[in-house]
């Protein structure tokens, strides 16, 4: 109630104030400078308010506005200009212009121009993504904004990508940022029913993106209150302005091939080093002739012959599952309108082939966005976007079946076996079934035609909304969105498989369907008010109610009468069947205000009230204020006789911002049902905490922006420290109460960071050269975990006083020089205090230590961009420096032949071999293991340098393109991953396994699959 | 003017309809699992609870493997090998047991949850139909009894060493714990002494076999408690007691031994010698029995030569080992129930039990003991002593839990460490003496 009242306060002074509002009516037409033509779609926004038009397609445009008003005329590519309003017409002429210091950016419920703004928000621009040939536009904004930390987890296409916005601000809950379209929260959490994650986000179409939105202070991020903490995305989508239809048809093709290939063992290199082995055992432990039994197995996997003697076959395993395919894309949109209507349609087609055989990312999306002006007071319209995307998928790294696992076999078994003409390991002529001992692990081979993992999903995805003014200055709006998220994922695998599944089922097939719907309502008036030349008001009121519901089922069969039957239906045994369902709801109030004194002081208050479902009835609402301040430096008289410095804004944020990304009903003590001999079972299962509440971030953001030279050279410069407190832990109960944990508000972390985004324009004329360059420094640390030690990956932790996810273990020393044994410091702590760092043998006397950070400590970017008569080329450098990474597989592919038979890295063959021999490889021992537990020696630096795109784009001159009916024709070529630059030992150095990536499970290799490389030709004609 | 504040009341009415209505929508009553209020309601959902407690009972960790071959890797002595790459399995079979082996510590809370859950059955009890009620109190108190003689004997020094009076075995929990609060200091328990930890189990079995009848589906009979009760005498060197509760089951008549002795471990559901077993089916169960020694899963527990070459030449149950890979297959159905409690133990207890105690109830020892070596395929005996008794239980029982608290009871050398070290005992969890001080760690642990 409390909260219905003070709204009903505000809104009463709010309009009490309306009614002194004078306006007036503005026209005027947009040219740019070079050949003075129209310029459609420049944004026109009365200064210091969210009241503001665009230009149509001759760059005319009609807005009311307050007596005294300025207009901000800004467009993506062109150097903004402020221009008074002083009679009915305006008439101005845009500079080309690559800084963006003036243009609108899209805030929660509204927008704002970037000079007026108090908090740190960096908005990406619609040419900065589109075309980039990605499953999903997070990957093009990596290295492109400054404290948005974007990783993929592997090189598999659709998979979830981890995207931090100012560092890791959760250690249980959820780190990925708010995502909202068209001022809808939409669906972004994985919805994969395995432990590779998907990601929602693919559904989108990049080219439907007009501009995104980044919100990282609390400034920014108050104001979406118990979702904030993570950061926002707020993503615009294309609209239809008045004037002629235009059409856009963009057709792209291209390849993509993986970043790189690791060097593994040759037939002959993998005899002799396995075969060492194997001697050096058989003196170790004479009990047993280990060359014997290897022998045995080497002839074995030689497909039954003795061709491992010479070399005679040599395959290399990888380049039969890493390849170079095909990627292909389509749009075509339309958009115009009239006075009354203005619609944009566009439909996309893009299908990627992955580097990974049979993986396959293919996308449908349609989107239509419709805007009627009613009356002169009322405006209403509809975003609407369908979109189907089809995923084949592969295994987790951690499965047999998952396609660079084929690494492990051996080089001198070949791809086909000579005895049955079919594919290794596909039939034991003595058994008439798959071999089980042939080649040395199943083949992943046998999986691409035997098996397959579907994922369609549909999405419908948009919203309804209505704009009334009700008096001048004060407008209501309302906004009716859904989100429909309906997935199936069919998985089958077929007999051949056997030796990845079992030889007793006869075909594996599950069907898992999932319905994922959030409905939202925003309701909000806004109102401005500028009383005269100096004062200035703008402020927003209202509220939403969003609501989520989740349902799945899942079954699954066994016993098919062929591989030619797939469906479930076809099963002889339907061995399991499951259902599941959740829901969530979130009320919510929320305010700003922002007020300007004279352009010069900008103050803006904002606030959100969270009520959620997920919160124990204890703590039903969260309140989530913010502060900001700013003052724009160069409005002062005192600077207005110099050139030098355009701009200089420095501010000051403060606000608190929460997350509540973890599970429905944690808060709720609940039982759970179960089946004992196919009896019906319930038991409890969790414990509740009715106090449980939001994890809580305190931001504090300073920033400053500054303009030299007309802007030429501009950025902005932020500091900032997040304290997130009260975050949701499971903590241990004592097992004696019959529940192992409950989720407490009781851990802390910390973010410090400093970014640095800085614009110039080398050049201008007819040859053009402007530089984006972004650099971000974050560094995390867990402050109160409740003492307890959280574990993750394979030797991440989660501890207190260290980075999230640190790694922890035992550090190597290399090899003894005597005889070849793995060294290990011991780390221990001396009688007098100071660390003993004497090296041992005996693994377990060595103490675990923290090695390494998984987190970059700097990321950044550089973006050079030239333009010539037409032509023009841009590329961009990206760069991640300081983190490691930890290969999980090491101890099998880089053990020196001492743990199996697995193929070895090339880089095995430097081990000890006599004494005085000084490597860090240790002497092979077959099964012996020498070395090849958890340590450092599988830890790298995973700093890298990417030459992450290349666009060089050719524009036909407009007199040739005419004659054929064709406003615009562009040619171009883009290139994605091009070069890369790391000491990484593996693949790729941007990786996180897919079966370990969480919060603390991060910075991890396991057979995961490289980053595509991809070359890309197209052509975009409008007409 | 008036024209505007119309419009303003009219767009404050849209906004105030959604507040007024929407509050109560951050109720949202969980559909997958439920409140416990709804959960327990009826009668038929305090039986479905106890369901739950016989299935916790069955989990991998209690008698679904962990509790069985536990005592099979920590008593060995070479008849086995573990070759697998899970670290626990590998710490009990080299008695160096770490205090946060993960096993180990499930083992404690998957037990604790059980209990919570029969505790509960019993604070509900009056929800129960009458005609249900003794079935359901007998089986929640035969779930409690059993576990808390393996977390007892386990957990705890054995009854025959020192004084188990004074001999710390573990907390005794009672009661059901309070959902609708979170656990304070009171759930800081303390540990009991191990006579009160035996004195529970018999208390809670032996009520358990007044309440149960001799028939209830595949769940706990009456045979199955006397069956329980008998493990509990003879572990305490109650023979006489042992032997009785054994010749209980026995002259029941309800029970036959399965002819061949694989027949009986084929089997997928209950059989004729089944006095109590573990429900498995493709859709619920985990048998990590099936999981370590099979080959038709991980297969990691290798039999050596030292295993088979107890065995008589022409014994049938050698026909339960693969050569090849040298496993076990007692344990090949992965959905297959695990026959936890079979006839042909209580011939083995029976026989020893009297042949200590000098009494003769049922049957003479040497007969009991006859009845097993003839499935086995074997020359009955004319006469028996201890020692081929206790052989008869190692290869009979091979695998199925007994190893370890045989060689105990027995005061015999397990491995190169005397029956009563320090390593025999499982250590409390770490993540128990983490959260609760008041815990107190084994002997040898810390």
């Amino acid at each position: 109630m409390k909260h219905k009242v003070l709204l009903s306060l505000v809104l009463y002074l709010l309009l009490g104030a309306a009614a002194w509002a004078q306006t007036r009516s503005v026209s005027g037409r947009v040219t740019g400078a070079g050949d003075g033509a129209g310029l459609p779609g420049v944004t026109v926004l009365e200064r210091g308010t969210t009241n503001g038009t665009s230009t149509d397609a001759n760059g005319a445009f009609t807005l009311t506005v307050q007596d005294g008003a300025s207009l901000v005329f800004s467009s993506i590519g062109f150097v903004s200009q402020t221009v008074p309003v002083t009679g009915s017409t305006v008439a101005v002429r845009l500079q080309t212009n690559e800084t963006l210091l003036n243009e609108a950016v899209v805030v929660g419920y509204g927008s704002q121009a970037k000079a007026d703004l108090t908090g740190a928000i960096t908005q990406v621009a619609a040419k900065d993504i589109q075309n980039t040939p990605v499953p999903t536009f997070e990957q093009a904004l990596q290295g492109k904004a400054a404290g948005v930390f974007v990783e993929n987890t592997g090189g598999k296409l659709g998979q979830a990508v981890k995207v931090r916005i100012r560092g890791t601000s959760s250690v249980s809950g959820n780190n990925q940022p708010l995502y909202v379209v068209d001022g809808i929260p939409i669906i972004s959490e994985d919805q994969s029913t395995s432990s590779a994650a998907t990601n929602p986000i693919a559904d989108l179409n990049p080219n439907d993106i007009e501009s995104i939105s980044i919100l990282k202070d609390a400034s920014a991020t108050a104001i979406y209150g118990s979702r904030g903490s993570n950061g926002v995305m707020l993503i615009t989508t294309k609209h239809g302005r008045k004037g002629k239809t235009n059409f856009n048809l963009g057709v792209q093709y291209g390849t993509s091939e993986p970043t790189n290939y690791r060097k593994f063992l040759n037939a002959k290199e993998y005899v002799e080093l396995v075969s060492e082995a194997a001697a050096n055992e058989n003196e170790r432990d004479p009990s047993f002739d280990y060359v014997a039994y290897t022998n045995v197995r080497l002839r074995r996997w030689s497909a039954g012959n003795d061709d491992y003697k010479t070399g005679a076959v040599d395959t290399d395993w990888q380049k039969e599952v890493l390849q170079k395919n095909p990627f292909s894309q389509y749009d075509l949109s339309a958009s115009g309108g009239d006075d009354k209507t203005r619609f944009y349609i566009s439909g996309g087609y893009s299908d990627q082939k992955g580097i990974l055989i049979s993986n396959r990312f293919q996308k449908m999306t349609s989107r239509m966005n419709l805007e009627h002006t009613a009356t002169d007071k009322l405006t209403l319209g509809v975003n609407l976007s369908l979109a189907r995307t089809e995923n084949h998928r592969l295994d987790n790294d951690n499965s047999f079946g998952t396609p660079m696992q084929i690494v492990a076999l051996s080089p001198i078994t070949p791809v086909i076996d000579p005895r049955t003409q079919l594919l290794s390991g596909a039939l034991d002529l003595t058994t008439g079934l798959p071999n089980t001992l042939y080649p040395v692990y199943y083949n992943p081979l046998l999986s691409v035609e035997n098996a397959s993992n579907e994922t369609t999903v549909y999405r419908a995805l948009g919203n309804v909304f209505a704009q009334y003014q009700i008096v001048k200055g004060l407008s209501f709006r309302t906004e009716e969105g859904i989100d429909f998220l309906d997935q199936n994922e069919e998985y089958y695998s077929g007999r051949l498989t056997a030796r990845n599944t079992d030889f007793t089922s006869n075909g594996n097939a599950q069907s898992n369907y999932s319905q994922n719907v959030r409905f939202t309502t925003n309701n909000f008036f806004s109102y401005r008010y500028t009383a005269s030349e100096q004062h200035s008001l703008e402020a927003i009121v209202g509220m939403s109610y969003e609501g989520r519901s989740y349902r799945a089922n899942s079954v699954s069969g066994q016993q098919f009468p062929s591989d030619s039957y797939k469906s479930i239906a076809s099963a002889g045994l339907i061995n399991a069947g499951s259902s599941s369902e959740s829901a969530s709801s979130l009320l919510s109030y929320f305010g700003r205000a922002n007020y300007a004194f004279d352009s010069k002081y900008l103050v803006s208050l904002s606030a959100r009230v969270d009520g959620s479902s997920r919160f124990g009835a204890n703590n039903r609402y969260g309140f989530f204020p913010a502060a900001s301040i700013g003052w724009v430096v160069t409005e002062e008289a005192f600077l207005q006789d110099q050139k030098v410095l355009s701009f200089l804004k420095p501010r000051i944020s403060y606000g608190k911002t929460g997350n509540q990304g973890f599970g429905d009903f944690s808060a709720r003590s609940l039982y759970g049902a179960g089946s004992y001999g196919a009896l019906p079972t319930q038991r409890p299962v969790q414990i509740g905490n009715p106090n449980l509440k939001w994890e809580l971030t305190t931001q504090v953001d300073a920033g400053l922006e500054f303009g030299f030279i007309n802007n030429r050279i501009s950025g902005e410069v932020d500091v900032y420290q997040k304290k997130s407190d009260q975050l949701a832990l499971n903590v241990n109960l004592p097992g004696t109460t019959g529940f192992t944990r409950q989720l407490q508000n009781l851990g802390k972390m910390d973010n410090k960071g400093v970014e640095f985004a800085l614009n110039t324009q080398n050049l201008v004329g007819n040859f053009t050269w402007s530089t984006n360059f972004n650099a971000s420094y974050n560094k995390n640390k867990v402050v109160n975990l409740n003492g307890q030690v959280i574990e993750g990956g394979y030797i991440n932790r989660a501890v207190e006083g260290q980075p999230i996810g640190v790694f922890y273990t035992v550090e190597y020393a290399g090899v003894d020089p005597e005889n070849g044994d793995a060294l290990y410091y011991l780390n221990t702590t001396n009688a007098d205090g100071s660390l003993n760092r004497s090296t041992t043998p005996d693994y377990n006397a060595a103490q675990r230590v923290v090695v390494g950070n998984p987190n970059p400590k700097w990321t950044g970017g550089v973006t050079n961009t030239f333009g010539f008569k037409g032509i023009d080329l841009g590329f961009t450098f990206q760069g991640v420096f300081g983190n490691k990474v930890f290969n999980g597989a090491g101890q099998y592919m880089s053990a020196s032949a001492g743990n199996g038979y697995d193929n070895q890295t090339a880089d095995q063959l430097e081990r000890w071999q006599k004494p005085g021999d000084i490597t860090d490889v240790p002497q092979a021992r077959l099964f012996e293991g020498n070395g090849v537990a958890n340590s450092t020696r599988y830890l790298s630096d995973a700093s890298y340098v990417r030459l992450k795109q290349v666009t060089l784009g050719y524009n036909l001159p407009t007199a040739w393109t005419t004659k054929v009916g064709m406003q615009r024709v562009r040619l171009y070529f883009t290139g994605v991953n091009l070069l890369t630059f790391t000491d990484y030992e593996g693949w790729d150095p941007e990786v996180n396994t897919d079966y370990l990536a969480g919060n603390i499970g991060q910075g991890n290799d396991f057979y995961s699959t490289p980053q595509a490389k991809t070359y890309t030709w197209g052509i975009n004609i409008g007409f | 003017m008036k024209t505007q504040w119309h419009k303003i009341a009219f767009g404050a009415l849209v906004l105030a309809l959604p507040l007024a209505s929407c509050d109560s929508k951050l109720d949202i009553e969980p559909v997958t699992n439920v409140s416990p209020e709804k959960a327990l309601q009826t009668s038929a959902d305090v039986e479905a609870l106890l369901n739950g407690g016989y299935e916790q009972l069955g989990g991998q960790y209690l008698y679904g493997g962990g509790l069985q071959y536990y005592a099979d890797l920590l008593g060995d002595a070479g008849d086995v090998q573990f070759g697998g790459t899970y670290l626990q399995p590998k710490e009990l079979i080299s008695k160096s047991v770490l205090t946060n082996n993960a096993f180990v510590a499930s083992t404690w809370t998957s037990a604790y949850a059980t209990i919570n859950t029969v505790n509960t059955v019993l604070a509900n009890l009056d929800k129960v139909s009458e005609v249900q009620k003794k079935r359901v109190e007998g089986g929640a108190k035969f779930i409690r009894g059993a576990l808390y003689f393996e977390l007892v004997r386990y957990y705890g020094k054995a009854w025959n060493d020192g004084n188990p009076s004074s001999n710390l075995g573990v907390p005794l929990v009672l009661t059901p714990t309070d959902v609708n609060k979170s656990p304070g200091e009171e759930a800081k328990v303390k540990r009991n002494t191990v006579a009160e930890g035996y004195a529970q189990a018999i208390k809670d079995l032996t009520e358990a076999e007044a309440l149960l009848p001799a028939s209830n589906g595949f769940f706990a009979t009456k045979y199955a408690a006397s069956a329980m009760l008998a493990r509990v005498y003879l572990q305490q060197q109650e023979y006489a007691k042992a032997a009785v509760q054994a010749d209980k089951v026995i002259s029941s008549g309800n029970y036959d031994l399965v002819y061949p002795y694989a027949a009986e471990f084929a089997a997928l559901g209950n059989t004729q010698e089944d006095i109590f077993a573990i429900q498995l089916t493709p859709q619920s169960g985990i048998n990590d029995l099936n999981t370590f020694y099979s080959i038709n899963s991980r297969g990691e527990i290798y039999l050596t030569e030292t295993f088979v070459s107890q065995f008589e030449p022409d014994d049938d149950r050698l026909n339960s080992i693969d050569y090849d890979y040298g496993l076990s297959t007692k344990f090949d159905n992965i959905h297959g129930n695990i026959h936890l409690i079979r006839l042909a133990e209580m011939y083995l207890i029976r026989a020893e039990g009297n042949l200590r105690a000098g009494t003769e109830v049922g049957a003479a020892p040497v007969d009991d003991v006859n009845m097993v070596r003839e499935r086995a395929l074997l020359q009955p005996y004319g006469d028996v002593t201890i020692d081929e008794i206790l052989l008869e239980r190692r290869l009979e029982l091979a695998f199925e839990g007994f190893l370890l608290h045989d060689l105990k009871r027995t005061e015999a050398q397990v491995d190169n460490l005397p029956w009563n070290s320090p390593k025999l005992v499982l250590p409390i969890p770490q993540r128990e003496t983490d959260v609760n001080s008041n815990l107190a760690q084994n002997e040898g642990y810390n």
